[in-house]
């Protein structure tokens, strides 16, 4: 079920949080919402999940406007960033989750056990709720959105708050449980890794507008401004009249198509590599040297060639 | 406590005609602060308005009123000559009832809105996103707080069972109509009648636990 905002404008507070024109997340697609802290994110999540009443303008959920619509007419399923439960057991948050719904009592239990398999919670069913660890209870936060199996999921910062072996672990597992129940998926996330390795399309939102928006490849080959590209992960410098933005790892030491002289401020040493950091045109770099490379000394000046680069702009 | 055993087994019908006045009396007046004073807290502990740091101020002062103040003021409200003399309430047990109304419901709404407060804050939005309408919600949130409301409940009624100023004030302490526990026992203490006073209070002592024995066993209970 497709999903699309036109001329969504939300203010908090006589302050503009978010101003989109117009977007749009395909049926079955999983889409990144991503941004900076504070750049309405979540509230766009919010709106779509209808927790907010939008300012002006519209949503539409498989075409029919939903705007003024309660969330329970909207068919969406929601797993906050905080894994928030009721009192007891993970089985029993489930249940509540599809009861809500309405439901039947064996389609529940039959969600609730298909739910728990696939998200990796069936150790913990039976436990208190409270009681999880941050990962187990980030799972259990998936599931129960999940179990809906409802036409439009948002995710909320879902990797945040865990350790990094559970996130790692995590990072993996997402993909196959979004293909065994969500259809069309809306993920935000500040964390580009999360962005790229979870979804699709890419919306990038900065300061409550979309600076850009599409397939994850059109959108990181092209970015459209120095804001954009620098979330992307570009280090962005001007060279011959031109912006390009250069990606993380893609610099060397030498001469190349697209060529810059560091002033080196310092190399550190990270233990199997050192890493020589330094800026060039009032730009930081930071330059992994490898195995054999000359060191060059902080304060000196050294030539560094960009072996990859996209144009900005 | 013979005594009171031996009043209580006596069969005197004034006795229980007083246990179980008292027990109406501020039973009603709980379930009245109750209903008023759970809506309110909700609202309290979740709404964002003007003022709501300034009402909830006021509510926790009120959940320290002296009794015999809410007595006086309610007694200048209703009785003969005052604004609401025509409803001739004053010396009713109805007027024991609002009295006694007054002093629970600010203890019932600063335990509601504390027991609420204390709830993880994106509880009502996830409900709301999971489809739970505005009355199941508050249901759900109920349950989630019941100790807190429970709390509520044995607060109110363990300050309005045992005040004595606003039930002597505004309920006359009328034999075989507004005469309660607490004023029984003032006037069998000004009789000078000591053992019959002590058993008194020994029985609203005992009254007192059995409520409030009960509504633990409630509040303890697991999830279910």
């Amino acid at each position: 079920m497709d999903v699309a905002v036109e001329g969504l404008r939300f203010e908090r507070g006589g302050r503009t949080v978010l101003d989109i024109a117009g977007l749009a997340f395909g049926g079955g697609s999983t889409t990144a919402v991503f941004g900076p802290n504070g750049s309405g994110k979540t509230t766009l999540l919010r709106l779509i999940g209808g927790l907010e009443r939008p300012s002006a303008g519209a949503i539409r959920i498989g075409g029919t406007r939903v705007t003024r619509d309660p969330a329970s007419r909207r068919h969406v399923g929601f797993a906050f960033q905080e894994a928030v439960f009721v009192g007891g057991s993970v089985r029993r948050n489930l249940d509540l989750a599809l009861r809500l719904r309405d439901l039947p009592p064996a389609d529940r239990e039959a969600r609730v056990a298909e739910a728990a398999r696939e998200c990796g919670i069936e150790p913990v069913l039976d436990r208190s709720a409270r009681q999880l660890s941050s990962g187990e209870a980030q799972r259990a936060n998936l599931a129960r959105a999940l179990a809906l199996r409802a036409p439009v999921t948002l995710l909320d910062e879902p990797l945040t708050g865990i350790d990094r072996v559970t996130r790692v672990q995590l990072l993996d597992d997402l993909p196959r449980m979004l293909a065994t129940f969500a259809a069309t998926t809306i993920l935000v996330t500040h964390d580009r890794e999360e962005a790229f390795r979870l979804a699709d399309h890419l919306v990038v939102l900065v300061d409550g507008r979309v600076r850009a928006a599409g397939p994850k490849a059109e959108v990181y080959t092209r970015p459209p401004d120095r804001a954009t590209a620098e979330l992307l992960g570009y280090t962005v410098v001007g060279t011959g009249g031109r912006t390009i933005g250069v990606p993380a790892g893609a610099w060397a030491l030498g001469n190349g198509e697209a060529s810059f002289e560091m002033v080196v401020e310092r190399v550190v040493d990270m233990g199997n590599h050192l890493h020589a950091v330094g800026m060039v045109g009032g730009v930081r770099v930071d330059l992994r040297l490898r195995p054999g490379e000359p060191v060059p000394s902080p304060g000196g000046r050294v030539l560094i060639a960009a072996r990859a680069h996209v144009p900005v702009g | 406590m013979g005594d009171a055993i031996v009043l209580l087994l006596g069969g005197d019908a004034e006795l229980y005609g007083i246990i179980g006045r008292t027990l109406a009396i501020s039973g009603m007046a709980t379930l009245l602060a109750m209903m008023v004073g759970v809506p309110l807290g909700y609202a309290l502990a979740r709404g964002r308005f003007p003022g709501r740091t300034l009402l909830l101020g006021a509510v926790n002062t009120g959940m320290g009123m002296p009794p015999v103040v809410v007595g006086l003021v309610v007694w200048l409200l209703l009785t003969r000559s005052g604004p609401l003399g025509d409803w001739g309430l004053i010396y009713t047990r109805e007027a024991m009832v609002i009295a006694q109304f007054v002093i629970a419901t600010p203890l019932v709404v600063g335990f509601t809105a504390a027991s609420i407060q204390a709830l993880p804050a994106q509880l009502p939005d996830l409900l709301t996103s999971l489809g739970a309408g505005r009355l199941r919600k508050l249901w759900i949130l109920s349950r989630e707080a019941r100790l807190g409301l429970l709390a509520a409940v044995m607060a109110g009624f363990g300050a309005i069972v045992s005040e004595v100023g606003a039930s002597m004030t505004v309920g006359g302490n009328l034999r075989g109509s507004t005469r309660v526990l607490t004023t029984a026992i003032v006037t069998e203490t000004s009789r000078g009648n000591l053992p019959v006073a002590l058993a008194l209070g020994c029985l609203l002592l005992g009254l007192a636990f059995a409520v409030n024995l009960l509504l633990t066993l409630v509040q303890q209970r697991r999830n279910g």
